[in-house]
Formats: structure tokens, C-alpha cells, sequence
């Protein structure tokens, strides 16, 4: 039967219907499929395999080719871009599987309306929507010119408002340009598979703009974007780990921001890890020590889910569990720069918050900060503007915040770590200590200028020190609770049931939703 | 055979060398002690093994990143 001819009965009809089918599933053709296979990649459908619950995936636009050239749509399969809806866990997701071995998934005007329809059900119907990126970037010479332009670009004026109403992530799993990298900044959740690039544009064109030679990893690379930019969350080895990331970052998300994230059930010892602390805890207030030895003790046995663990090291934020529950945990770490708040760290505070505030997430501060980084460094980085950034976030959140004192908590870092009543309840170790500033420098600063005897300097420190205490704190109500470093879990299950937000079923007012996505 | 590379989590200078090369290590240990800000930070051993080789002595400044010893896995 000729592909022209119109079938005359239904059974033909079908069997046209299927062979059809069955070319737009071989993507590429066996070649390329083989090739990736051979260097250890994933297709675009193996990888949905991977992701979604066994049998759940519903494709929509299996038969979308391009049709901007006649010769196109013999050769580009399903558009380069495999999408539709699936289960994860047992709840709907939309996603977008980029398909490098048609047209480098570079984006037409078919896959773009595909990816607009996934969108937008996925937002007005309230489902996470999930992209896993490896494309060119636009499609050439498509978009060419004034006419290509007008046909392929700005035909949707909502396609990057990032308004937060359902969880979004992206995987960023090969060459990223374009729409691939556009994405890995929107979403929520980033994960990257080392020798992936993402980038505004590929090496070979940043090559040839600049008259250099550009490395695909010093352009994009895994060691860029999770130690410098910040803009990954987590980096893996390979396709599956990646995949996996992207279920296990879901299991602690709501589906849509009109809901509450998911329970789940508590480890049997989570309780007894809680009684570690006191052994984490060095005895010396000079002594440093890994902040995320102490949240493991906390959260629910081996529900920590941390994000940019190498990027804005003075600060560790991530999801974990506490009875249950889904919280957000927003931690100085002492072991890097003694846990003073850099550039990076308040970015990436920021950022997290904007995720809690905008998913129903109560956040919990675990506070041990000399302050904020000081020093030109940082102030060519802006670095009152990050601090303003992150209290202006903090302040909007309209989840439970609690913060507890763990040791030093000092200037206007005492505030935006939850101190001040920037949190619903401050609770301090009987370690806590909070100033305007080190007892050390304070007293320099008001012995500037005067002779003063290294014995009254210490006297005068020694006072100071004394008056730093966590007594202080409780005796003017700062704190509402002091309370044992091993009870800490006990009090923050305790203290969420008494702060959760009842009167919204648990539902913030998302303040911070269409805040930006990258700072 | 896998040698690991332990690097400075901070700008500050090598306080105390806790333990010598050939010492057994486990992951968590504490291998030595850098002074960074008033603050006394540990570097912990981030896997099981030996280690391989100092690369830094007391008193000796490091940078943020710098490797600091080798542990032999």
C-alpha cells in the first residue's frame, strides 16, 4: 500500500496507523540508537522507561513530525521531542524527552507545541512536569530569518513566567543549549550527568564567536555548575542515577502548590540517632565540625536530601523528614569559612526558600555563623544586596519557620537565620551565643583609639562573653525555648504541630512564587 | 588501588597534623586540624584507607581547595 493512499477499510486504516507508529518509536533509527547504547547513553525512550512507573507513560504527539521542509518529515520523528504523562510513585507527572538523534532535538514548531501543551496541562491540571534535557537549541535553519523567526519564536508569552504552581525539574543529560538550558535554570530541581554541557550556546559556536578555542566542561561542565554557578542541584554519574535523583526529589513534593507534600513513614531509630549529637558536637566553641552530621541526627534516619552540596559551602540547605512530614533545612556549616555566609551561600539560601515558601514546606534554621563574610570579595559581589535578598525572603515566607541556636549566631546574620522574630519560634542550645559581634573584635572596636591595658581588654571581653549566653535570650523571651542539643528533634516535631498552618490546611500564601530563579 | 585527594574546605593554615603516613585511617577520622577565622576546623578522612602523603606541614598556610594529603584505598 502506497504511504499516499487512503486506506478504504478500517483494518487498513490500522495497520497504516501502526506501521506509522512504529517508525516514529525507532527516534533516529537503529544506527544512532546503537551508537549511544555503545558509549553508554540512554535514548530518549529508555530513559522515560527508566523514570516513569512500569507502563505508565501515555504519549502524546507520537505522529508530530516537522513540516516547515516537505523533506523534514520523513526525518524527524515524533519532532525530536517524546512527550506526555506518566506515574511516578503512583501520582501524574508530564514530562519532555529531548530525542538528540532526531535533529539534535532541536526545538520546531511542533515539538514546541507539544512542549506548550504538556506545560500547560500539567500547571492548570496541578502535576509536577519534569524535562530531560539534551538538545541543540533551535532548530537551522528553521528559524532563520525575520519570517523563521516570527513562525518558531515568541508565540507564547507564558512559556518562561516561572510562577511556581506545580514542581518543575529538569535533567541535564547530554549537550544542554537553548530551551535545554532554559529550563535547568526555571526548575526547582536541577540534576546533571558528568559530560553533559550546559550552556547558552555549544562550544563550537562560542569557538568560532570568540576566535579561542572552547572546552565543552570549562564552558558548562559538572564542575562549573555545581561549584561555581550554583545552577545544579546534584550531579551524577549516569543516565539512571540521574533518574533516580528525579524520583527521589519528587517523593518530597506536593503535587501542585495547592496541597501539602506527602507523608511518609518514619525509620524505625530514627529517635536513637537523635541521641548523637552530644558526640558531634565538639566541646571546644572554637572547634569546627560538618553541620550535616548533625541534621542526620535529626531528620528522619537517611531522609536528608541536600542540594549544591559543593556550591555555597558556609550554608547547607536540603529536604528531610521529621516525623513524617516533609521540612526544609536551612543550616550554617562550621566547617567551611567557620560557617560565615558567603555570596554564594545566601544565593543559595534564597533560592531554596523561594522553593519551601512556594511548596508548603515549613522550614527549620540550625544556626553556628560568625556573621557574614566581610572583605572586598564579597562586596564586589554584591554582597549587601544578596544578604537583603535573603531577609527579604525569609521575611515573605509564609511557611512555619523555626530556627535553633546551636552556637554563634552573630550581627544581622542573628536575623537572617530566624533570630529577632524572623522565625515563629527560636529555640537555643544552652552553647548558643549571640552578639552584634565576636566578643574578640568587639573588643577592639569600643577600645579603639584609648590606652588599654591587655588586662582590661580581656576583662572587658570576658564581660562580653558572659553576656553572649543563651540566658539572655530566654529571660527576654528572644528564645522561647532552650533546650538540650539530643532533644532537638523531639522539640521541632513538637513545635511544627503547634505551628502548622491549620487555618489554610497547611497552605502558604506564596509570596515568593514568581520570585526570579536565579539571584 | 584508588588514591583520594583531601582538600582544604577553607582559606587558614595547617594548627595540628593529627596523624603520620602509613597510619590506617577510616572515613571520619580526623587527619589534622586547620586554624581558618578563630575557628578550629577538622579535616576528616572522606574514605577508608591509608594515608598516602602529607603534603602540608604545621604552620603552613593553605587555600580553599588546596590538597592537602592523599589517602590510599
Amino acid at each position: 500500500m502506497s504511504e499516499d493512499a487512503i486506506p478504504e477499510t478500517l483494518e487498513d486504516h490500522l495497520k497504516l496507523l501502526r506501521a506509522r507508529e512504529d517508525v516514529a518509536r525507532q527516534m533516529g533509527g537503529k544506527e544512532k540508537i546503537a551508537r549511544r547504547e555503545a558509549a553508554g547513553l540512554m535514548n530518549a525512550r529508555s530513559r522515560l522507561d527508566a523514570l516513569l512507573d512500569p507502563g505508565s507513560f501515555s504519549e502524546n504527539g507520537l505522529l508530530g513530525v516537522s513540516t516547515v521542509f516537505d523533506e523534514d518529515r520523513e526525518k524527524t520523528p515524533a519532532d525530536g521531542k517524546v512527550a506526555g504523562f506518566g506515574l511516578i510513585d503512583n501520582r501524574m507527572v508530564g514530562v519532555v524527552s529531548n530525542d538528540f538523534t532526531v535533529k539534535g532535538a532541536s526545538s520546531s514548531v511542533t515539538n514546541m507545541k507539544k512542549i506548550g501543551h504538556i506545560k500547560r496541562t500539567a500547571t492548570d491540571r496541578g502535576f509536577p512536569l519534569i524535562f530531560l534535557g539534551e538538545s541543540s537549541g533551535a532548530r537551522m535553519p528553521d528559524n532563520m530569518g525575520s519570517e523563521g523567526m516570527g513562525t518558531m519564536l515568541g508565540n507564547d508569552p507564558h512559556q518562561y513566567a516561572r510562577v511556581r504552581e506545580t514542581p518543575w525539574v529538569s535533567a541535564v543529560l547530554g549537550q544542554c543549549f537553548g530551551s535545554s538550558a532554559w529550563y535547568s535554570c526555571l526548575a526547582d530541581f536541577t540534576v546533571m550527568r558528568k559530560g553533559a554541557v550546559f550552556a547558552v550556546a555549544s562550544p563550537a559556536l562560542a569557538s568560532l564567536a570568540i576566535g579561542q578555542k572552547v572546552e565543552p566542561e570549562d564552558l558548562g561542565g559538572w564542575k562549573l555548575h555545581s561549584e561555581e554557578t550554583g545552577l545544579v542541584d546534584r550531579v551524577v554519574d549516569t543516565d539512571e542515577e540521574a533518574l533516580a535523583e528525579i524520583r527521589k526529589f519528587l517523593s518530597y513534593m506536593p503535587s501542585h502548590n495547592g496541597e501539602t507534600p506527602p507523608l511518609a513513614p518514619v525509620p524505625e531509630g530514627s529517635d536513637k540517632e537523635a541521641e548523637k549529637i552530644t558526640k558531634i558536637l565538639p566541646d571546644s566553641r572554637k572547634r569546627g565540625y560538618d553541620v550535616r552530621k548533625i541534621i542526620n541526627c535529626i531528620v528522619d534516619l537517611e531522609s536528608f536530601f541536600e542540594f549544591k552540596p559543593r556550591f555555597g559551602r558556609t550554608a547547607v540547605t536540603g529536604l528531610g523528614r521529621l516525623d513524617g512530614g516533609v521540612v526544609g533545612i536551612v543550616a550554617n556549616n562550621p566547617i567551611a569559612k567557620a560557617g560565615a555566609l558567603d555570596v554564594a551561600g545566601c544565593e543559595k539560601v534564597t533560592r531554596f526558600l523561594v522553593m519551601c515558601d512556594s511548596f508548603n514546606i515549613p522550614i527549620v534554621m540550625l544556626v553556628d555563623t560568625p556573621g557574614f563574610v566581610i572583605g572586598i570579595e564579597g562586596e564586589k559581589k554584591k554582597a549587601p544586596g544578596k544578604i537583603m535578598n535573603f531577609m527579604t525572603a525569609l521575611q515573605m515566607c509564609t511557611v512555619p519557620k523555626l530556627s535553633v541556636i546551636m552556637r554563634k549566631s552573630y550581627g544581622q546574620a542573628y536575623l537572617n537565620m530566624g533570630g529577632g522574630r524572623n522565625s515563629d519560634s527560636v529555640a537555643a542550645w544552652p552553647t548558643a551565643e549571640v552578639s552584634f559581634m565576636d566578643p574578640q573584635y568587639a573588643t577592639e572596636v569600643v577600645t579603639w583609639g584609648r590606652e588599654v591595658s591587655d588586662e582590661e581588654k580581656q576583662a572587658i571581653r570576658d564581660e562580653m562573653e558572659r553576656n553572649s549566653t543563651y540566658l539572655g535570650l530566654a529571660q527576654i523571651f528572644a528564645a522561647q525555648n532552650v533546650i538540650a542539643p539530643q532533644d532537638t528533634r523531639r522539640y521541632l516535631i513538637e513545635e511544627l504541630k503547634i505551628q502548622q498552618l491549620r487555618r489554610t490546611r497547611g497552605i502558604g500564601r506564596h509570596n515568593l512564587a514568581n520570585w526570579p530563579t536565579t539571584f | 588501588m584508588t588514591i583520594t585527594n583531601v582538600a582544604s574546605e577553607v582559606i587558614g593554615s595547617v594548627w595540628k597534623v593529627e596523624m603520620k603516613v602509613g597510619d590506617a585511617v577510616k572515613t571520619g577520622d580526623t587527619i589534622m586540624i586547620l586554624e581558618s577565622m578563630k575557628m578550629e576546623i577538622p579535616v576528616e578522612a572522606p574514605v577508608d584507607g591509608t594515608l598516602a602523603e602529607l603534603k602540608v606541614q604545621p604552620e603552613e598556610s593553605v587555600d580553599e581547595d588546596q590538597v592537602l594529603c592523599t589517602i590510599e584505598s
